[in-house]
């Protein structure tokens, strides 16, 4: 993914730095209202089945506190992403057993073929770097996130 | 499953032994020449029956019990039920005789046709952005492999006798022949070994379009030089010269004419409908396009690959492909058969010590034309022997410019056994050599190290049966194309796939129950998330299945 199309769709506007949710349904719900809030998503509750039912057949918790709850509905028109960070950690139904604590949230049209699942590969690969995980969990403000992540890329 | 095994075995065995039996009990004794045309015609058919099953047996049992690439067990196929074979023992050929062109002009029609359908294939399937990606060492290898194989092969036909001069028909066919590379056997031995994106894996797959592109040239070249040759008896340099720049010209035009209209003709093509009438009618394009090749003093084969290294890069590319798979795979084992039978054992009992020599002197000038630009850019003594080594294996463009040879009359029965030993010995000796030399140690010189890709991710699933990891495996495809992939099948033979993005290059395929991607490190994360998605849509799919299941009525819906 090119570092141009990265920075557009994660900007400071998307960042949640303290995360209110404790359950893992708690999460997926306020990271919908922060996109909902941008104005990306026309059917909130077409999105909102799109990423349960995902979840349902398999969760999408991942290791080193990481989850990437995502979906494709026409409910939106490009690609669009939330990211919420929760430092206490929740159950998300992790690989490891491990709470997680950083959450990215992506939805893409259905009908458009583009990078969806590659986006999701590159956040999470710069995630693995125990360095900017440090430094995205330690962030007080979105704009630290952004370049945390952005900065690298 | 023995039960059902044997019944195949008794099945291609009856198709093999029936035919002969009713040709020779119908006196036709495989007399093609006289006849009236029912007759000859059902002497064809019977022949195409006798060839189509023993070519595919062959190729079964040498790729199963051997472990060696089925088109050298269709060659040999073709060998023992041919004319110089037990063809006219089983009453399928007459004896040949000397001179006379052994197999019915029909059958070779139908060998021509093949020849085809297979360089059509081989230049639709030719990957020009690969090639352009890893372009300078790729260029190198395959230009290196090329001059110096042709210079060697050439010279060896005079220096062991084959051949009377440099510049006679015999010697440049000898030296054409032994340029070019069969890159689906290499590719086949890299992805067993998961090398397919080894820096090395990736030089010789590039590569070898280089030396295809380059071997046809120069055929078309060796063609008009041999057609004076023979017409007129000798020809100055500057005769040579003029002859192969209008060679190269026609070449040249062709092609880029051919690229500058394949988005026109692929457009054409699509307001066809649907791909099936796609694929047929661009065959039939590729066949003009053979016909005003062969008008224009080339080879025929010459022009059915430039018009699918045309269409090769259309987005339809992909679809007329899948769709003439099965043309392919019929057509293939007919055309190494045929190859097989033009073979006349006797007339080679001169020639074999010195076409062992040619051949080992072919090989070892393969692998230092192409192995030596490899040592100088990039790899290390180690690497450049696996680039050089994986460029071994010849195959079908060998055996059609040899076949173009024969039929030409530009070289004699004995020199086209040779060409086949040639193909025979290197592409046995390739797989040995590729199986031992390819390991986990670096291949890349110290400078080269870092230039890329070096470390390969390996991510695999281990499914309960073939079929499950069949399924995950097309949803894999899938998914890498929804992400804008493009996703090619490596060889219509064997289900290796590549996809590659920008600068990413990954391989998938299926071993056994198991689900392979292999790709650098630094794609691993999106391989193993492709991975999850593609598993959780197939867990979906089945969960689907069953909940439509839940009472147990399924079965009970089927219409009929």
């Amino acid at each position: 993914m090119p570092p141009s199309e990265f920075s557009r769709v994660l900007t400071p506007g998307v960042v949640r730095t303290h995360m209110s949710a404790t359950t893992k349904d708690e999460a997926i719900h306020e990271l919908l209202d922060i996109l909902e809030g941008a104005g990306f998503v026309s059917d909130r509750a077409a999105a909102e089945r799109v990423v349960f039912e995902r979840e349902r057949v398999m969760s999408t918790g991942m290791e080193c506190g990481i989850a990437i709850p995502h979906g494709k509905t026409d409910t939106v028109d490009r690609l669009v992403v939330a990211f919420g960070i929760k430092r206490d950690g929740l159950d998300f139904d992790c690989a490891d057993g491990q709470p997680a604590r950083i959450f990215i949230m992506t939805l893409s049209p259905a009908s458009r073929s583009g990078p969806h699942i590659r986006f999701l590969a590159e956040v999470s690969r710069l995630l693995h770097d125990a360095r900017v995980r440090e430094q995205v969990l330690n962030a007080t403000l979105s704009e630290d996130v952004v370049s945390a992540l952005t900065g690298r890329s | 499953m023995g039960g059902a095994s044997r019944f195949g075995w008794l099945v291609a065995g009856a198709g093999i032994l029936l035919p002969s039996v009713v040709l020779a009990a119908g006196g036709a004794g495989g007399g093609m020449d006289g006849g009236d045309i029912t007759h000859r015609m059902t002497a064809l058919v019977l022949q195409l029956a006798v060839i189509l099953c023993a070519a595919k047996l062959g190729g079964v049992l040498f790729e199963r019990f051997l472990r060696l690439p089925d088109v050298l067990g269709e060659l040999v196929a073709g060998m023992v039920v041919g004319p110089y074979g037990l063809g006219p023992l089983l009453g399928l050929f007459a004896p040949p005789e000397p001179g006379v062109f052994p197999i019915s002009p029909e059958l070779y029609g139908i060998a021509t046709l093949a020849s085809i359908v297979l360089l059509y294939m081989a230049g639709l399937e030719t990957d020009l952005s690969m090639f352009l990606r890893y372009s300078v060492v790729g260029s190198c290898v395959g230009v290196g492999g090329v001059v110096v194989s042709f210079l060697v092969g050439d010279a060896a036909a005079v220096w062991f006798g084959l051949a009377d001069g440099y510049g006679s028909p015999a010697a440049l066919f000898l030296g054409t022949i032994s340029t070019a590379t069969s890159v689906g056997i290499s590719a086949r031995v890299l992805s067993r070994k998961n090398k397919i994106d080894s820096p090395e894996g990736v030089t010789v797959l590039s590569g070898a379009v280089v030396d295809d592109v380059l071997g046809i040239v120069v055929l078309a070249v060796v063609v008009g030089v041999s057609r004076v040759k023979l017409g007129g008896g000798s020809i100055a340099w500057g005769g040579i010269a003029l002859v192969a720049s209008k060679a190269l010209g026609f070449w040249l035009f062709c092609s880029v004419v051919g690229m500058l209209s394949a988005r026109r003709i692929s457009k054409g093509l699509e307001r066809l409908g649907s791909p099936q009438t796609m694929a047929a009618v661009s065959l039939g394009l590729a066949l003009l396009l053979a016909g005003l090749a062969e008008k224009a003093s080339l080879a025929m084969i010459i022009g059915a690959y430039i018009m699918g290294l045309s269409l090769s890069r259309v987005d339809a590319a992909h679809a007329l492909r899948q769709h003439l798979v099965p043309v392919y795979n019929t057509f293939v084992g007919i055309f190494f058969a045929v190859m097989g039978m033009m073979v006349d054992l006797r007339a080679m009992k001169g020639v074999i010590v010195v076409g062992v020599l040619y051949s080992l002197a072919a090989m070892v000038a393969k692998v230092a034309g192409c192995g030596g630009p490899a040592l100088l850019l990039r790899f290390n003594l180690r690497g450049a022997l696996r680039v050089g080594v994986g460029m071994l294996p010849r195959g079908e463009v060998t055996l059609l410019v040899a076949g173009v040879g024969l039929s030409g009359g530009f070289i004699p029965a004995e020199i086209f056994g040779v060409a086949v030993m040639m193909t025979l010995l290197s592409t046995l000796v390739a797989p040995l050599i590729m199986m031992r030399i390819y390991d986990d140690r670096n291949g890349l010189s110290r400078e080269g190290g870092d230039a890329g890709g070096g470390k390969t991710g390996l991510v695999s699933l281990e499914l309960p049966n073939p079929d499950v990891a069949d399924f995950l495996l097309g949803q894999v495809l899938r998914m890498f194309e929804a992400e804008e992939c493009y996703v090619h099948q490596v060889t219509p033979r064997a289900p290796i796939h590549q996809v590659r993005k920008d600068e990413m290059t990954l391989t998938v395929q299926r071993q056994g129950n198991c689900v392979q991607l292999s790709c650098s490190a630094e794609d691993k994360e999106f391989a193993r998330l492709i991975f999850l998605e593609a598993l959780a849509s197939v867990i979906k799919t089945f969960e689907g299945l069953r909940e439509m299941d839940g009472e147990g009525t399924l079965r009970q819906r089927i219409v009929y």
